[in-house]
């Protein structure tokens, strides 16, 4: 599951995982609403719910913090099977830190997303 | 300064004292007085006066505690303090903790009340306009931190985009399929991502407070060489750590520096250079630290030796920002380290880095 409110990053990102063949399904989403409204009305479908997130950070409304406040108060069937990793452009030393102090993030991509990179962190945790 | 806008506050039970003064003072200064320190207060409340100058010895209050009574509600005029006896006590007292700009013995004589008083209006004004020039300060920090902020988000999104794009059109193997376009479409976007990354981090040296934590040099090292040394694989790094002692020192700009130094030697090869290397020697000492980077690439030539900390040089060779060692240099001007570097043919560049261990 890509999260991200810009499109052309979207798009970039999910041609670029979709040429990794790496998963089966890519669920794009706009916003952390969209994909928390699509995580609560699977969350009883164990094959929709997806097996990894890329989450982006600056988003208007909810960021992606504020999605992973929320996030971490799912039901187990979906936080356990879900490995959470950031990408995002962002260079600032708050935000970066931020990120790896929170237990649900794996890891911090930086943007561009490089294939390889993401076919290291996944070999760790699925 | 128009003297008439000077609006002074003068509180005495003895009425003959208060007329006095207006008839002394008049012409000067907008003039309100009170007969207790209750009626001095509701002046205040009501009008926004720069000077204060009260009777030490009233029937309820004296003037050291109404003074120290308003020290939070109305901390802004300069206080003036008149006694009738030189009261020692009063004085300590007064200087203590009534916040009081200066004392004055009765009966008063009027030069001496004057310059006290237009001294005390000098210093109510320094303390006013300090204080919005902190304010102002404040705010344009505060705008320039939010003016990096989104360079570093809203200028770094759509060219992290635009290299995203490049990696796709490589995958799909487009990349040479627009003669070398897209190649310096690359080369431009890396060199923009470049900029705006020194930019940064020439900007968190400046403001980043010193946290002195503990480093271990050879996970560093280690760090920032695979960090760097994906651009050449052919490279060699010989490195030669010595920590027996625990070092403790400011990890964001050390990291800085060493990352700053090591990526340009990396960078700065020579193209014909078969055997290219890069040596670096760290030895920790109980008061330091001696770093050594040393590289055979192009050099540095004699003249240019003495400009390269300078902020935008850079060589007719070289396509850098002119930043790198700038930065390197604030950064060590900041945890008052030092650096010289050397450069010949037969020995390659060599940086020599000392930086104080604070633990």
């Amino acid at each position: 599951m890509l999260i991200d409110d810009n499109e052309v990053d979207l798009k970039i990102n999910s041609k670029i995982i979709t040429i990794t063949k790496l998963f089966d399904e890519i669920i794009l989403c706009q916003s952390g609403e969209e994909a928390l409204n699509y995580l609560s009305r699977n969350k009883n479908e164990e094959d929709k719910i997806p097996d990894f997130i890329l989450l982006d950070i600056q988003m208007p409304e909810m960021d992606g913090f504020e999605f992973l406040e929320i996030y971490k108060g799912l039901p187990k069937s979906i936080t356990e099977k879900c490995v959470v990793a950031i990408l995002s452009s962002t260079l600032d030393f708050g935000d970066i830190k931020k990120a790896e102090a929170n237990p649900h993030v794996v890891k911090l991509f930086r943007k561009p997303l490089f294939p390889k990179e993401l076919e290291e962190e996944l070999n760790k945790h699925l | 300064m128009n003297a008439t806008t000077i609006r002074v506050l003068y509180i005495d039970d003895e009425e003959n004292n208060l007329l006095a003064f207006k008839a002394s003072f008049r012409r000067q200064y907008e003039i309100y007085t009170a007969l207790s320190a209750d009626e001095g207060l509701k002046i205040l409340e009501n009008v926004a006066v720069q000077v204060i100058i009260a009777d030490q010895k009233m029937p309820n209050i004296t003037g050291v505690e109404f003074f120290k009574n308003i020290k939070n509600t109305f901390p802004d005029p300069t206080r003036i303090l008149l006694t009738g006896y030189t009261d020692i006590e009063a004085l300590a007292d007064a200087i203590n903790h009534g916040d009081i700009y200066r004392y004055i013995t009765k009966p008063w004589n009027d030069l001496e009340l004057h310059n006290s008083i237009k001294n005390a209006y000098d210093a109510y004004k320094s303390k006013i306009d300090l204080r919005n020039k902190v304010a102002e300060l404040e705010k344009t920090n505060d705008e320039l931190n939010r003016f990096i902020y989104s360079i570093s988000h809203e200028l770094r999104a759509p060219l992290v985009s635009t290299m995203g794009i490049v990696n796709l059109v490589k995958m799909e193997g487009l990349f040479n399929s627009s003669g070398e376009y897209w190649g310096l479409i690359e080369t431009c976007s890396n060199r923009l991502d470049y900029y705006i990354q020194k930019t940064l981090q020439y900007y968190k040296n400046n403001k980043t407070v010193s946290e002195h934590t503990e480093i271990n040099f050879k996970k560093l090292v280690a760090d920032l060489i695979e960090l760097y040394a994906y651009t050449d694989k052919d490279m060699k790094f010989n490195v030669n750590i010595i920590q027996d002692e625990l070092f403790f020192g400011d990890a964001f700009r050390i990291e800085v520096i060493l990352g700053n130094l090591i990526s340009n030697a990396i960078k700065y090869q020579k193209e014909t250079e078969l055997n290219k290397h890069v040596n670096i020697s760290v030895e920790v000492q109980p008061t330091q630290v001696h770093i050594s980077i040393n590289d055979n690439g192009m050099g540095i030539l004699n003249e240019h030796l003495e400009k390269i900390f300078l902020q935008f040089f850079k060589s007719k060779i070289n396509h850098g920002s002119g930043l790198g060692l700038f930065i390197v240099k604030e950064a060590l001007n900041k945890i008052n380290g030092k650096i010289t570097v050397s450069s010949n043919a037969i020995e390659g560049t060599t940086f020599k880095i000392t930086i104080p261990n604070v633990k």
